[in-house]
C-alpha cells in the first residue's frame, strides 16, 4: 500500500490540491495520530504520478494570497485506480518481528525466552485494553467506520495473544529441539548414495 | 441466623410458581393426596352418620331428659330401682318405661309404608313430670287405660289414621289393635315413630310382665355443679350394672358396620400410602431436575435450612390442596353414599338416616393424615436437596445416570426381609407371619431397583418381538435400566395395587368357599321363619312359645328348633347371645366347629351355665374351651363355662355366644323366639304341609317363612351382590397406582426432553418416539405386575392363614388364578393407558424448543 | 487493606496417587474497586480459585480473608450468610429460575435474607434500569436474550449491594456483541459502581475489560499484568500502530 493510490482515488473524488489532499486522507483514518503523511510525501507522490501521466495539473490563481496549485485525475489515472481496486492487497504474513526477537533469544541465551513472552503479552493486553475502552467511547451511530478499524485492531491484538499461548505452551519442547541451522549448499562433489 | 418466616414469603412464591409451572404433574401428584383423603375422609362419615341415626333412633322420644338410666346389656330390669331414685336428694321426677323397636313387615299396612315404630310404655301421671306431652288433637292416656295409644301426627299421616281408628300392631302375641286416643305433634328429629301405650300394656304387648328397660330422671336444679354431684349418686345408686346415657342396644349392628369401616380405613390408608409414593417420586425428580437452581440459590446465600422449606413448602401446598379438595369430595361421595344407602336402611334396618355427620376428630385426623403423608415422603427429598453443593450451580447440566453399585445395602436388607417373611410362615404364629408380610412387601421394595435390570431384559425381550426392528424396545429398556431405582418406584406403586388386589381376591375367594360350607350347615333345614331384620336381633320382635308350637304339630314336621336373643356384654364388649335348645338345634340347623366337638358341647349346653362361642368372640376375649367367662346379665354377673368355639353363617362376623334357653330365660328373662327353623319327616307332604305353615304364620306378621335351600340362594346371591361391591372397591384401589404409572412416565418425558428432541432431530420419526415411550410404559407395568401377582400370592395366603389360625373362621386357601390374570389384564392395560398421554406429548414435542430445554 | 486477600491458597482433589493439585500456595490480593481477570489455559485451576474465593468450596490448606476476616473458619451457615450479604455471583450459564421474572430473580438475595418482599423488589427494579433493563422487568428467562438474562443475573449479583462480584466465564455463553456488553458492564460494575469484580474468562478481548490480569497455569500465578487506562490520545496512538503493523 502506498500513499500513491490514496491520492488517485482522492483525485478520482474530484480535482484538488495538495493541501486539500493530505487533510481529506487524514480525515479517512481518523487522524494525523493514525497514519501521519507529511506534505513532502504528498508533493512527491504528485510528481510522480504528473510524470507517468496519471494526473495533470492546473495553474490556479488565488484570489489572495500565493497561487495553489489544483490537480486532476487523467484516463491512465482512472485506469490505474481500476487496476488497483481489482486485484487483492498483499500481506506478509510471515515476518514477525517478536518472532525473530524469540528465536535470537533462544539461540543466543542472553534473554529469559519467559520473560520475553511476559512482557510482549503486557504490552499486547495493554494495548488491548486501550483499544477496547477507545471503541467503547466510540459513538456507534456516528463513528461506525472508526469502531470498524478498532475491530480490526483488536482481532489482530487477540489473535497475537492467542498465538503468544501458544508459543508459552510450546516453548519447552521447542528448546528440546534443534535451532534451525542454515541449509547450506554442499560444496565439491555430492556425496555418494553408497555407504 | 436466617429469620425463617421472613423466607417463608420466597419460598411459597418459588414453590407456587414451579408447581404451576408444572401444571400435569403438580394434578397427578395432588390427585394421589386426594384419593386417600377422600376414601378416609368419605367412608369415616358414614359410620357416625349411621350412628347418630341410630341414637336419634332411640332417642328422639326421650327429648330433654336429664339423666336416662338402661341396663349396660340394654335388656330389661325390674322396676325396683325407681323407688331408691326417688329417694335420692335433688330429684324431682322418675318415671320408669318399657321401650322397643317393632319392625314392620313390608306390606303390613294397606295405606301406607312404615318400617319400624317404638313402642313405648309409659305410667302416664309419672312421664308427663318429666316431659310435656302436649297433644295436637285428643288425650293423654292415663293409668289405667288399655287398648289406647297415642301416636304421632306423621304416624297418623303415613297411615292415613284419624282418632278413634284402630292401629294394628304385629307383637309376640300376634297382631293386636290399639284404639287411638291422642295424636301429639310430629317430631322433627329423624328416627321411628313412637307409639306411645302404658307401661302395663307394653308388658303384656311385649310379654314381659313387670320388667322396664328405661328410667328417666328429672333434676331439682339447673346448677351445674350440682347436677353433676346428683348425677353421680343416681350412678352410685344404679351399680355397676347400669349406665346412664343412651341406650345400647342396636350395637350388634354398630360392630358390623365397625369392621366395614376398618375396612375402608385399610383401604384409605393403602391409597394415602401409594400417594405417599408418589410423592416421593415426584420430589426426586423435582430435586434432580432442579440440582442447578438449588445450587444457584445456595451459592447466592440460601442456607440448608431454606432449601429444605423450599421442598417441603411445595409439598405442604400440594398436600393442603389435595386434603382440601379430597375432604370436600370426601364429604361429597359421603352424602351421597348416604343418600344411596338411606332407602335401603329405611327399607331393612327401619332406621333414617339424618344429614352426614362430620366429627371433629374425623377433620383433624384427615388433615394431619393427608399433609403429614405428603410432609413426610417430600422429607427425604427435601434433604438431599438441601445436600446439593452450591458449586453444582457452575457445572454444565449432564444426564445423570446412576451408577449402579453390584450389590447395595437396600438389596441385602431386601432379601433379608424376604427370607423372613418366608420363615415365618413355617411358625404358624398369627403375629410373626402378619409382620412377615408387611417384611415381605417392603422387601419387594427394596430389592426392585436391583430386579429391574434383568426384568427390563426379559420383557424387553418380549416387547422387541412386537415392536420388531424399530430399535425403540432397546432404547425403552435402556431408559429403564440407566435409573434403575426411579423404575423400581413406580414399579413398586403398581406391585403394591396389584399385590393388593390379588391378595384381596385371594381372599374374598376363599372367604366365598369358607362361608358356602357354614351356609350349608347352619341353614341347611328345610323351612324358615325369619325376622325383617336378620342378623340385628335386638330390634326383631320375636314370638312367644305358641308359634313353635303350633308349627310342632303339624303333621309331617319331624323338628322345630328355636333361636332366642338376649344382648349381654363381657367386661365393655357387647355380645350377641343366642338362645337354643340343645336337643333340637343339631337336628336341624348345626355350627361349624374349630374348638371341642358338636356332640359333647351340645349335651354340655344343656347342663348347667355353659356357653358356646363364635370366633370372633373368642378371639376377642382370647378365651378357649375349657375357659370360663363372666356375662353381665339383669340378674348381674353370671359365670359361664366356655364348651367349644363354633360359627354359624349369619353371626359370623359378631361377637356371638350360644346359651340354652332355660339359661337365657333364667338370667336374661328371654323366651322369644326370634328365628325358627323346620325340618320336615322324609315322607312328610311337602305342599299341605306349607300350607299349613303359611296359615300359622298369617298370624305373626313379622315372620317371613321361607324354604331353607331358597333362602340359602337367596344368601349366595346377596353375597354375590356383596362380593361384586367389593370388587368395585378393588378398582378404586388400583386407580392410584395407575396415577403412579401415569406419574412416573410423565416426569420420565420431561426429564428426557433434551434427548428425545435430540432423537427427534436425527430423525425419529414421531410414531418410533411415541412407541419409544409406551414400550417404557409397558415394560414398567409388565415389571409391576409381575412383582404384584407375587406380592399378593403370598399377602393373600398369610390373611387367609391369619384369619383360619385366629379361628375367627375356618378358611382353606384358594389360589385367585381369576386375580393373578385380572392382575396381568389391569396392569397392562393401565400401562398402555398411562403411556398414551406422554407418549403423545413426546411425539408432539417441538424439536428445536426441546433440545433448548434446560 | 485489600477487600480479598489469600495467603498460600491450596486446593487438593482426590488424595493418594490420584490426587490432583488444583491449586498451589496462590496469594493474590485484590482491592476495594478492582476488575480482575483470570486467565489461564483449561485446568489451570482458575476456577477452583473462583470458588474459593466465594466459600463455595473450601481450601485444602492457606485462607481466605475477605475484608480480613477468615473464611476457614466459618460454619456453613456463617459462610452461606456472607455470601448472601458479601458476595454477589455471575454464573457461565446465568442460572435463572425459569419460573420467576427479571424482578423475582433479581430479588432473590434480598429475599433469602429476610428483606420483605415489596421492599425487596423496589431494589431489584432500581438495579435492572441500572443494567438497561427497565423495559424488561416482567420479563420471564424464556422471553429473554443471553445478553438480558447475564444482565439480570448480575442485577441480582448487585442486588445485595455486596463488595465482592466473582464472575465465572460470564459470557461464555453469549455472542461476541453481547459478550462486549456484559464486559463492559462489569467493568461498570467496578469503576462507577465500586465493586470489586473477580472474572475468569478465557477470552482476551473479555480481559481486557479488566484493571489486571492474573494468568494461572498448573495452580500457579505465572504472571500478572496490570492494565492501565490512559488517554485517549495514547489509544489513538496504538492504533497507528497497529495499522503499521498491517501494512
Amino acid at each position: 500500500m502506498s500513499v500513491r493510490h490514496a491520492v488517485l482515488g482522492l483525485l478520482a473524488q474530484r480535482p484538488r490540491h495538495g493541501y486539500e489532499l493530505r487533510a481529506a486522507f487524514e480525515a479517512f483514518v481518523g487522524g494525523r495520530e493514525n497514519w501521519e503523511v507529511n506534505p513532502a510525501q504528498i508533493y512527491a507522490t504528485l510528481t510522480r504520478l504528473e510524470e507517468s501521466g496519471l494526473v495533470r495539473e492546473h495553474g490556479m490563481a488565488q484570489a489572495s494570497g500565493p497561487e495553489k496549485r489544483i490537480y486532476s485525475i487523467t484516463r491512465q489515472g482512472k485506469d490505474a485506480l481500476r487496476e488497483w481496486f481489482s486485484t487483492a492487497i498483499e500481506r506478509e504474513h510471515q515476518r514477525d518481528e517478536f518472532f525473530i526477537k524469540l528465536m535470537l533469544c533462544l539461540a543466543t541465551g542472553q534473554a529469559d525466552p519467559y520473560k520475553l513472552i511476559q512482557t510482549q503479552r503486557a504490552k499486547l493486553y495493554q494495548d488491548l485494553h486501550n483499544i477496547t475502552v477507545q471503541r467503547t467511547r466510540a459513538n456507534p451511530q456516528a463513528e461506525l467506520a472508526r469502531i470498524l478499524l478498532y475491530d480490526k485492531a483488536i482481532m489482530y491484538l487477540e489473535a497475537d495473544l492467542r498465538w503468544m499461548d501458544l508459543v508459552q505452551a510450546r516453548l519447552d519442547e521447542i528448546m528440546r529441539q534443534p535451532m534451525p541451522e542454515p541449509d547450506l549448499k554442499p560444496r565439491g562433489r555430492p556425496r555418494k548414495m553408497q555407504d | 441466623m436466617l429469620p425463617d418466616t421472613l423466607t417463608m414469603s420466597i419460598q411459597l412464591t418459588l414453590a407456587a410458581r414451579y408447581l404451576w409451572g408444572r401444571k400435569l404433574r403438580t394434578l397427578l401428584t395432588t390427585l394421589a393426596i386426594i384419593f386417600g383423603v377422600l376414601v378416609i375422609f368419605g367412608m369415616n362419615i358414614l359410620l357416625p352418620t349411621m350412628l347418630s341415626a341410630f341414637q336419634t333412633s332411640l332417642l328422639n322420644a326421650s327429648g330433654q331428659v336429664d339423666v336416662l338410666i338402661t341396663h349396660k346389656t340394654g335388656e330389661t330390669f325390674a322396676p325396683r330401682l325407681i323407688n331408691r331414685i326417688q329417694d335420692i336428694r335433688g330429684v324431682r321426677a322418675v318415671s320408669g318405661s318399657l321401650e322397643r323397636t317393632i319392625n314392620i313387615p313390608a306390606n303390613f299396612y294397606r295405606s301406607g309404608t312404615v318400617g319400624a315404630v317404638s313402642l313405648i310404655g309409659i305410667e302416664p301421671r309419672a312421664a308427663q313430670q318429666i316431659r310435656d306431652y302436649t297433644l295436637a288433637q285428643g288425650r293423654f292416656l292415663q293409668n289405667n287405660d288399655t287398648n289406647v295409644a297415642v301416636i304421632t301426627g306423621a304416624l297418623a299421616d303415613t297411615l292415613k289414621l284419624k282418632l278413634g281408628d284402630d292401629l294394628t300392631l304385629p307383637t309376640v302375641q300376634g297382631a293386636v289393635k290399639l284404639k287411638i286416643i291422642g295424636i301429639r305433634q310430629t317430631l322433627t328429629m329423624p328416627g321411628n315413630e313412637p307409639v306411645w301405650v302404658t307401661l302395663s300394656e307394653a308388658q303384656k304387648l311385649l310379654n314381659l310382665p313387670n320388667r322396664i328397660n328405661t328410667i328417666e330422671v328429672k333434676l331439682d336444679t339447673l346448677d351445674a355443679a350440682q347436677r353433676d354431684a346428683i348425677t353421680n349418686a343416681i350412678a352410685e345408686t344404679a351399680g355397676d350394672d347400669y349406665q346412664l346415657g343412651g341406650l345400647a342396644s342396636g350395637s350388634e349392628f354398630l360392630a358390623s358396620l365397625q369392621s366395614a369401616q376398618l375396612a375402608f380405613n385399610g383401604l384409605g390408608f393403602l391409597a394415602l400410602f401409594m400417594g405417599g409414593f408418589i410423592i416421593f417420586n415426584t420430589f426426586r425428580t423435582v430435586v434432580a431436575e432442579r440440582r442447578h437452581d438449588i445450587g444457584m440459590l445456595r451459592a447466592i446465600g440460601a442456607s440448608r435450612r431454606t432449601i429444605i422449606g423450599l421442598i417441603l413448602v411445595e409439598g405442604i401446598l400440594q398436600g393442603v390442596l389435595g386434603t382440601a379438595i379430597g375432604i370436600g369430595l370426601g364429604y361429597l361421595a359421603g352424602a351421597g353414599i348416604v343418600a344411596a344407602v338411606s332407602g335401603l336402611f329405611q327399607d331393612f334396618l327401619h332406621i333414617t338416616l339424618g344429614a352426614p355427620v362430620i366429627e371433629p376428630m374425623l377433620l383433624v385426623v384427615t388433615i394431619v393424615l393427608g399433609v403429614g403423608v405428603t410432609l413426610f415422603s417430600g422429607l427425604m427429598p427435601a434433604l438431599s436437596a438441601s445436600r446439593v453443593p452450591p458449586l453444582e450451580a457452575l457445572r454444565p447440566s449432564v444426564a445423570q445416570v446412576e451408577t449402579v453399585r453390584r450389590i447395595s445395602k437396600a438389596t441385602i436388607a431386601g432379601i433379608l426381609l424376604i427370607v423372613f417373611a418366608g420363615a415365618s410362615l413355617f411358625t404358624h404364629n398369627i403375629s410373626i407371619v402378619a409382620l412377615g408380610g408387611l417384611c415381605f412387601l417392603i422387601g419387594l421394595v427394596l430389592l426392585a431397583p436391583a430386579l429391574v435390570k434383568p426384568i427390563a431384559r426379559v420383557f424387553g425381550g418380549l416387547v422387541a418381538v412386537v415392536f420388531a426392528r424399530e430399535g425403540t424396545a432397546d432404547l425403552a429398556r435402556g431408559n429403564l435400566t440407566r435409573q434403575p431405582s426411579r423404575a423400581a418406584i413406580t414399579a413398586s406403586a403398581t406391585m403394591i395395587g396389584l399385590a393388593i388386589l390379588v391378595a384381596a381376591v385371594g381372599v374374598l375367594m376363599s372367604l366365598r368357599g369358607g362361608i358356602d360350607n357354614v351356609l350349608e350347615k347352619s341353614l341347611g333345614s328345610d323351612y324358615l321363619l325369619l325376622p325383617p331384620a336378620l342378623g340385628t336381633w335386638g330390634s326383631d320382635l320375636g314370638a312367644d312359645e305358641n308359634l313353635a308350637n303350633r308349627l310342632r304339630a303339624v303333621y309331617g314336621v319331624r323338628a322345630v328348633s328355636t333361636t332366642r336373643f338376649a344382648a349381654t356384654s363381657v367386661g365393655d364388649k357387647q355380645v350377641n347371645l343366642l338362645g337354643i335348645d340343645p336337643e333340637t338345634f343339631p337336628q336341624v340347623s348345626g355350627l361349624n366347629f374349630s374348638e371341642g366337638d358338636s356332640r359333647t358341647a351340645f349335651e354340655q349346653l344343656a347342663q348347667g351355665r355353659a356357653i358356646i362361642l363364635n370366633g370372633v368372640g373368642a378371639a376377642q376375649y382370647r378365651l378357649h374351651a375349657g375357659d370360663s367367662v363372666k356375662l353381665a346379665s339383669p340378674e348381674g354377673e353370671q359365670t359361664y363355662q366356655v364348651v367349644g368355639v363354633a360359627n354359624d353363617f349369619i353371626n359370623t362376623k359378631i361377637s356371638t355366644a350360644y346359651i340354652s334357653q332355660a339359661n337365657l330365660k333364667r338370667d336374661f328373662h328371654k323366651t322369644e323366639d326370634v328365628l325358627i327353623q323346620i325340618d320336615l319327616a322324609p315322607n312328610a307332604d311337602v305342599a299341605q304341609v306349607e300350607a299349613r305353615f303359611q296359615e300359622i304364620v298369617a298370624r305373626y306378621p313379622q315372620f317371613k317363612l321361607i324354604s331353607g335351600s331358597a333362602y340359602v340362594q337367596e344368601m349366595r346371591q346377596t353375597f354375590n351382590a356383596a362380593f361384586s361391591f367389593y370388587y368395585i372397591l378393588l378398582g378404586f384401589l388400583a386407580l392410584p397406582s395407575l396415577i403412579a404409572i401415569l406419574n412416573t412416565l410423565a416426569i420420565g418425558v420431561i426429564e428426557r426432553t433434551r434427548e428425545i428432541g435430540m432423537l427427534r432431530a436425527i430423525g425419529a420419526t414421531r410414531r418410533q418416539v411415541r412407541r419409544t415411550i409406551l414400550a417404557e410404559a409397558i415394560l414398567l407395568a409388565a415389571t409391576g405386575t409381575a412383582f404384584g401377582i407375587l406380592a399378593g400370592l403370598y399377602l393373600g395366603y398369610v390373611i387367609v392363614l391369619g384369619i383360619g389360625a385366629s379361628g375367627m373362621f375356618p378358611l382353606e386357601y384358594s389360589f385367585p388364578f381369576a386375580g393373578a390374570l385380572a392382575a396381568v389384564a389391569v396392569g397392562l392395560l393401565f400401562g398402555v393407558i398411562a403411556a398414551l398421554i406422554p407418549a403423545r406429548q413426546a411425539a408432539q414435542m417441538d424439536i428445536i424448543h426441546a433440545l433448548r430445554y434446560e | 487493606m485489600s477487600l480479598v486477600q489469600t495467603q498460600d491458597l491450596t486446593k487438593i482433589y482426590g488424595s493418594g496417587e490420584t490426587a490432583v493439585t488444583a491449586l498451589d500456595r496462590v496469594n493474590v490480593k485484590i482491592d476495594a474497586g478492582e476488575f480482575v481477570a483470570v486467565m489461564g489455559p483449561s485446568g489451570c485451576g482458575k476456577s477452583t480459585l473462583l470458588h474459593l474465593l466465594g466459600g463455595l468450596d473450601r481450601p485444602t490448606s492457606g485462607e481466605v480473608l475477605i475484608e480480613g476476616a477468615s473464611l476457614g473458619k466459618l460454619s456453613d451457615d456463617k459462610l452461606t450468610e456472607l455470601r448472601r450479604r458479601k458476595i454477589g455471583f455471575v454464573f457461565q450459564f446465568f442460572n435463572l429460575i425459569p419460573v420467576l421474572d427479571a424482578v423475582e430473580n433479581a430479588a432473590l438475595p434480598v429475599m433469602l435474607d429476610g428483606v420483605n418482599a415489596s421492599k425487596a423488589k423496589t431494589q431489584a427494579r432500581d438495579w435492572l434500569e441500572r443494567v438497561g433493563l427497565q423495559n424488561r422487568l416482567h420479563s420471564r428467562p424464556d422471553q429473554l436474550s443471553g445478553g438480558q438474562q447475564q444482565r439480570v443475573a448480575i442485577a441480582r449479583a448487585l442486588v445485595a449491594e455486596p463488595a465482592l462480584v466473582l464472575a465465572d466465564e460470564p459470557t461464555g455463553n453469549l455472542d461476541s456483541r453481547a459478550a462486549d456488553e456484559i464486559a463492559g458492564l462489569l467493568r461498570q460494575v467496578a469503576e462507577a459502581w465500586g465493586r470489586s469484580v473477580v472474572m475468569v474468562t478465557h477470552d482476551p478481548r473479555i480481559a481486557a475489560y479488566a484493571d489486571r490480569i492474573i494468568f494461572l497455569k498448573d495452580g500457579t500465578i505465572v504472571d500478572e499484568t496490570r492494565l492501565h487506562t490512559k488517554d485517549g490520545q495514547d489509544a489513538e496512538m496504538v492504533l497507528g500502530k497497529m495499522k503499521v503493523l498491517a501494512e
